[in-house]
């Protein structure tokens, strides 16, 4: 077993009856940025959900610091160290800040190390996670998933409906949880802020893995992206593929 | 009139017990569910019977109240397991087919409304106190009470202590519940066999009452589900305050001459009265107006 916290080998997953992930093999390494690319419907939040547990695994390995876990309900796999922050900014709405970091809790999970990552939290503890702004919201559930004290966080578009600057805000997040040795899966709408941050990549198209490597590769090429989401580009169409395209 | 309203006053308390339990399934396993009066009213019947086989009162309510909570922990572990995923009505549908299922089952074992009504202990029958000239009897501030023990004490048990908390995360988004490692399943069941023991203790409380027998006490289910409806299936103190209302009105149809017959509808004008008068703003074509 090398340094691998997360690996997956030759993993189909469903949606329903649906077959939408293909023989996937991927691995994230501690403290790195991994990143999943793709056009929509290419696959990722399936893949997401499969790893998670939502979505049922048909065929291949999940293995988790070396012990598989494709076989575990949901909640064994958080217990087993797999954060998952879903994709719509899915706090507890009636429940407070401080509530919902208190239910996620375990292991060494420390609700201080959240309000040192998110000071804004910690002024609104005791606010209802309804009445938070799309923004803090996502730190919360960001703040949620590293409560659990987890080995990997699988993060599916946390950017979406937010505005740029706060975009970047929670991109910063992200770095200093890579910072604390906690490894990330990310999946991002902009592509190029993913890729700043990432240190390998995976491309998916129609559910199958069309590239695999360092980020640096395909970092600020838009044609070869634009391919990679759709196939062979035409001739005669020069397309911007930049991240807000997928 | 008096002498009706507190014999109303006694039926609403346990009326507000079972509108408590139908509500608590549903905010916290997200299930309307239609068994509960036939699984309280197996767990009453299984200690009945215990106890006509000569077995002390104390243990036959024991296993009574365990049979309830086991039976109801079954319907539970099969509702997780085979149908999680399905939406509320299917989950709803598989509990009409499972009432139907004890209600027939009951029927075999327990005989059926002539010939199967036993005799359920009589344990707060003594007065309480006398109001004019009325005695009422301590069953009455018994249900009245049980029922704002578990108004209040649920309340703050969901609000302050961590099963309270992971259980409103549990009914308020099942499958980020599990994301985040709460143990859904097992928390499920577990709300699903209190369920069933405080059914069956509330169907003790009121069978002597109602006359015993299997398929008037697991019809109760009716009544629940109006009362739960007055909560709107959310508010507990509002589902305590229509159990009250419910009883209420159910003794004073009692004390009219010319609608005593008709009482056993009251449950379902209400349902009526709460359906029409809820939906009289929807549009035709909002999602759940079908």
């Amino acid at each position: 077993m090398s340094g691998e916290v997360l690996s997956l080998k030759d993993v189909s997953i469903n949606r329903g009856d649906t077959p939408i992930v293909h023989d996937v093999s991927l691995t994230v390494a501690p403290g790195t940025v991994t990143v999943v690319l793709g056009a929509n419907g290419a696959g990722k939040t399936t893949l997401m959900d499969g790893i998670a547990g939502l979505a049922p695994v048909t065929s291949g390995t999940i293995q988790l610091d070396g012990a598989p876990i494709e076989k575990f309900p949901v909640y064994k796999r958080s217990q087993a160290g797999l954060g998952y922050v879903e994709q719509a900014r899915t706090v507890f709405r009636t429940l407070t800040v401080e509530q919902n970091l208190l239910v996620s809790r375990s292991g060494k999970g420390d609700a201080e190390k959240v309000y040192e990552l998110f000071p804004e939290l910690k002024k609104r503890r005791s606010l209802q996670a309804g009445h938070l702004s799309g923004g803090e919201q996502q730190m919360l559930v960001l703040g949620r998933a590293l409560i659990s004290d987890p080995k990997i966080i699988l993060i599916d578009e946390m950017s979406l409906g937010l505005a740029p600057v706060v975009v970047r805000r929670l991109m910063h997040a992200v770095k200093d949880l890579v910072g604390l040795g906690i490894a990330v899966l990310l999946i991002e709408q902009f592509a190029n802020l993913a890729l700043e941050i990432g240190a390998n990549a995976y491309v998916l198209r129609k559910g199958r893995v069309v590239f695999d490597g360092p980020c640096d590769e395909i970092r600020g090429d838009s044609e070869r992206l634009h391919e990679f989401y759709f196939g062979a580009m035409p001739t005669d169409a020069v397309v911007e593929a930049g991240g807000e395209n997928q | 009139m008096l002498n009706s309203l507190v014999a109303g006053l006694t039926s609403g308390g346990v009326y507000a017990l079972l509108g408590l339990c139908v509500v608590l399934t549903y905010r916290l396993v997200a299930v309307v569910n239609f068994a509960m009066a036939g699984v309280g009213t197996m767990g009453a019947f299984i200690m009945v019977s215990l106890m006509d086989l000569g077995l002390p009162w104390p243990i036959a309510l024991v296993i009574g109240v365990v049979a309830g909570s086991l039976l109801s922990a079954l319907i539970g572990s099969g509702l997780v397991r085979w149908f999680g995923e399905h939406d509320e009505r299917t989950k709803a549908a598989v509990t009409v087919a499972l009432f139907v299922a004890i209600g027939a089952i009951g029927l075999r074992l327990f005989g059926s409304t002539s010939t199967g009504a036993r005799r359920f202990p009589t344990v707060f029958d003594s007065p309480a106190f006398t109001l004019g000239d009325v005695v009422v009897p301590q069953s009455v501030l018994v249900s009245l009470a049980f029922a704002a023990l578990i108004t209040f004490g649920v309340g703050l048990m969901l609000a302050r202590t961590s099963v309270g908390l992971r259980l409103q995360a549990l009914s308020e988004r099942p499958s980020t519940a599990q994301v985040v490692g709460i143990p859904a399943p097992r928390l499920a069941i577990a709300v699903w066999a209190a369920i069933g023991g405080v059914s069956t203790l509330v169907i003790l409380l009121v069978a002597p009452r109602l006359g015993g027998d299997f398929s008037t006490l697991s019809g109760l289910v009716t009544t629940a589900l109006a009362v739960a409806m007055v909560g709107s299936f959310r508010s507990l103190p509002l589902t305590l305050l229509g159990g009250v209302l419910m009883g209420l009105l159910e003794g004073f149809a009692a004390s009219l001459d010319e609608i005593q017959k008709y009482r056993g509808v009251v449950p379902f004008l209400v349902i009526l009265v709460l359906l029409w008068w809820r939906s009289r703003n929807e549009v035709w074509d909002t999602a759940h107006s079908r």
